[in-house]
């Protein structure tokens, strides 16, 4: 029966149609991308201009004006989230990947974080609201969380350029005098870090008035600290073993190790997954619908509502404006290439690296 | 205690310390969240009880009266229905890049279908609400009410003037936004069958569908079920998009032509309303419901994904 032509002819045929609807299915994918893409850069041209980033928007229902407000708020609200969320992401990775590779504990906040990643973003806002919108007239956490680890990067940076200083000024000869240098330059910077904390601490963080931009930036850091984590633990683990192995053998401590062989390592991806991390959270809209809210007016102050562009670009385009739909097209042309930018250049820049 | 010092300098201590706690911080994020919305919805787990408030269609922050059916019922319809349009079109997708599509082709197509998950939602939501909803109300709806709404009992279901603004809508555009999560998932697990089990197939006389259909996708089985959970639990929390093409409308309509709300659309259009007590307590109510409902699904696809794994490297 098998070998009856017929038979194998209804094979053949059934197997073409369905190898055409698979054809036809990817079609269909690239189809939406094309027509979402092309659909985006038609309304979006019609009010990309120099003003949209430029000027303070008009009043409501008078043509004119930008999204300067946004933009600048968007900055920031990201740019402390990364401050934030990175240096946590960061070296919890390294701790599941290097001094608790294969327990059960890495296991368990590597399969945590996989899901935190997709907890949805907006319980992610309810959550920040409870604990840092809600309690008006407390001590801004999320804030001296900021400006602490703001202050710990400047004062890192500073201790590095002061060890550089030293070894230039007074090139040290003996291993004991060596040690007090260090030893020395790490006090400095402590002390350094304490007085940028407090200082920064007193100038940019007040108490909790309602909404304010430091939940925004906190919210964003709560969505960005397991994507960070997962690549870092991904591209550490890619490492082999055997190089850190040689670096023991030559007595150097884990945490030498570390720092001067795996991370050395691994750096672009690591990086890599930095930048996506931050293009993951560039175009989150539901976390800072209810904690950092928005802003109509130019503010750089994260203790007040502060604009972001999704947020705008939701208000907008809900709005009855003509004029604010075409601004909020704009908006979202501008994420949009931001974000697919940063997508295709650091999946090009892995292939590259990481090409077999 | 020098000796141990020298095996574990002090500078590997305090970084492994400082590590350990950034670790420790994922793990309180999840304990915290969970119990913060526990503790705040409590005011509104004593008033309305649990399976009184998933039961209730009634919502109306006047009269101090919330359920939370309508915004459940909103959800599982969009959820389910995206789904069932994603999974024929993903799963379609994975094949054409593993068996069909020339070796030139697989990597460019790849990304493109990767691009469609890093279009951020709030791009969909303006796409869906500017551009999709007119073509569905203008043309697809009333095609799919010409046909399919004259058979008996199907019918009821596009009943209503098409408006574009409804649950179909809604489940076609986050449809297009679940397709790379599954797309990717499939694609990798279909990747993983031994060529030589290809090959024994092929040398028996299977066609291309066969060699697909009987050895590769029964042994990529569990991988494609993590894919499909995975979707299932990203397309519940998904906000923006569908807050744009959804309206918020609290009610359980059989009708998929009509304005509804999900859970997520309750939440971003109502928090920062909310001007009662109550009122916050049922909406922080709400998102515990969906934590909890995303938790246990996105673990059910953690599952899934890692049984595949060890079978696979078996």
């Amino acid at each position: 029966m098998i070998y009856n032509p017929s038979y194998v002819k209804k094979r053949k045929i059934k197997s073409y149609t369905a190898l055409f609807l698979s054809t036809t299915a990817a079609f269909l994918g690239l189809f939406w991308l094309g027509f979402i893409l092309w659909d985006v850069l038609r309304h979006g041209l019609e009010g990309l201009n120099l003003e949209l980033f430029l000027e303070d928007p008009a009043p409501p229902g008078i043509p004119g004006g930008g999204l300067r407000n946004a933009f600048v708020g968007q900055l920031l609200i990201v740019f402390y989230a990364t401050i934030i969320g990175v240096p946590i992401g960061l070296l919890a990775g390294i701790f599941i990947a290097e001094y608790a590779r294969g327990t059960k504990y890495a296991r368990t906040i590597s399969i945590l974080s996989d899901i935190m990643v997709s907890v949805p973003s907006i319980v992610v806002g309810t959550f920040i609201y409870a604990i840092l919108v809600k309690p008006v007239g407390y001590i801004n956490w999320g804030g001296l969380v900021a400006v602490g680890f703001l202050s710990a990067i400047i004062s890192v940076i500073f201790g590095g350029l002061l060890s550089f200083i030293f070894k230039l000024v007074f090139p040290v000869k003996s291993a004991g005098a060596g040690k007090f240098v260090r030893l020395l330059v790490a006090l400095i910077t402590v002390l350094f870090g304490v007085v940028v904390f407090l200082f920064l601490s007193q100038k940019l963080v007040d108490k909790i008035q309602g909404f304010n931009g430091w939940a925004g930036a906190v919210s964003l850091a709560f969505i960005m600290i397991p994507v960070v984590l997962r690549t870092t633990e991904d591209m550490l683990s890619l490492v082999p073993w055997t190089l850190r192995e040689a670096a023991f053998a030559l007595g150097a401590s884990y945490y030498n190790v570390i720092k001067d062989v795996v991370v050395r390592a691994s750096i672009t991806g690591i990086l890599t997954g930095v930048i996506l991390s931050i293009a993951r959270v560039a175009g989150e809209t539901a976390p800072l619908l209810f904690t950092s809210f928005n802003n109509s007016y130019f503010t750089t102050n994260m203790n007040e509502p502060i604009a972001s562009l999704t947020v705008t670009i939701f208000n907008y385009a809900m709005g009855p404006y003509e004029d604010w739909h075409v601004k909020a097209w704009a908006a979202s042309l501008v994420i949009t290439l931001f974000i697919l930018a940063i997508t295709i250049i650091t999946r090009t820049i892995v292939g590259i690296k990481y090409k077999k | 205690m020098e000796k141990f010092l020298k095996r574990y300098p002090i500078s590997d201590l305090i970084f492994a310390f400082i590590s350990f706690s950034a670790s420790f911080i994922v793990f309180s994020l999840i304990i915290a969240t969970a119990y913060v919305l526990y503790d705040e919805s409590s005011l509104a787990m004593h008033r309305f009880g649990l399976l009184n408030f998933i039961f209730s269609a009634e919502w109306d922050p006047v009269k101090e009266v919330f359920g939370a059916a309508a915004s459940l019922y909103g959800t599982l319809v969009t959820t389910i229905l995206s789904l069932l349009f994603a999974i024929p079109v993903s799963i379609g997708i994975a094949i054409f890049l593993t068996e069909i599509s020339p070796h030139i082709l697989k990597t460019p197509i790849g990304i493109a279908v990767e691009m469609l998950a890093a279009i951020p939602s709030i791009i969909y939501g303006m796409w869906g609400l500017f551009t999709l909803a007119p073509i569905m109300a203008n043309y697809i709806e009333p095609f799919l009410q010409k046909t399919l709404g004259k058979i008996p009992l199907i019918g009821l279901l596009f009943q209503g003037t098409p408006q574009g603004i409804d649950l179909f809508t809604a489940s076609v555009v986050l449809s297009i936004m679940i397709t790379p999560f599954i797309t990717s998932v499939a694609r990798d697990a279909l990747n993983l069958t031994p060529d030589i089990m290809k090959e024994s197939a092929y040398a028996l006389g299977a066609t291309k569908w066969e060699v697909v259909k009987d050895i590769m996708i029964p042994y990529a089985k569990l991988g494609i079920y993590g894919g499909i959970v995975l979707a299932l639990g990203r397309a519940l929390g998904e906000t923006m998009a569908v807050a744009f093409v959804l309206g918020n409308n609290h009610q359980i309509t059989l009708s998929l032509f009509e304005a509804a709300a999900t859970i997520t659309v309750t939440l971003a259009n109502e928090f920062t309303e909310a001007d009662t007590d109550i009122y916050l307590s049922s909406l922080f109510y709400l998102a515990l419901i969906l934590f909890t409902l995303s938790f246990i699904i996105l673990a059910i696809a953690k599952f899934f994904l890692l049984k595949a794994e060890r079978g696979y490297t078996r």
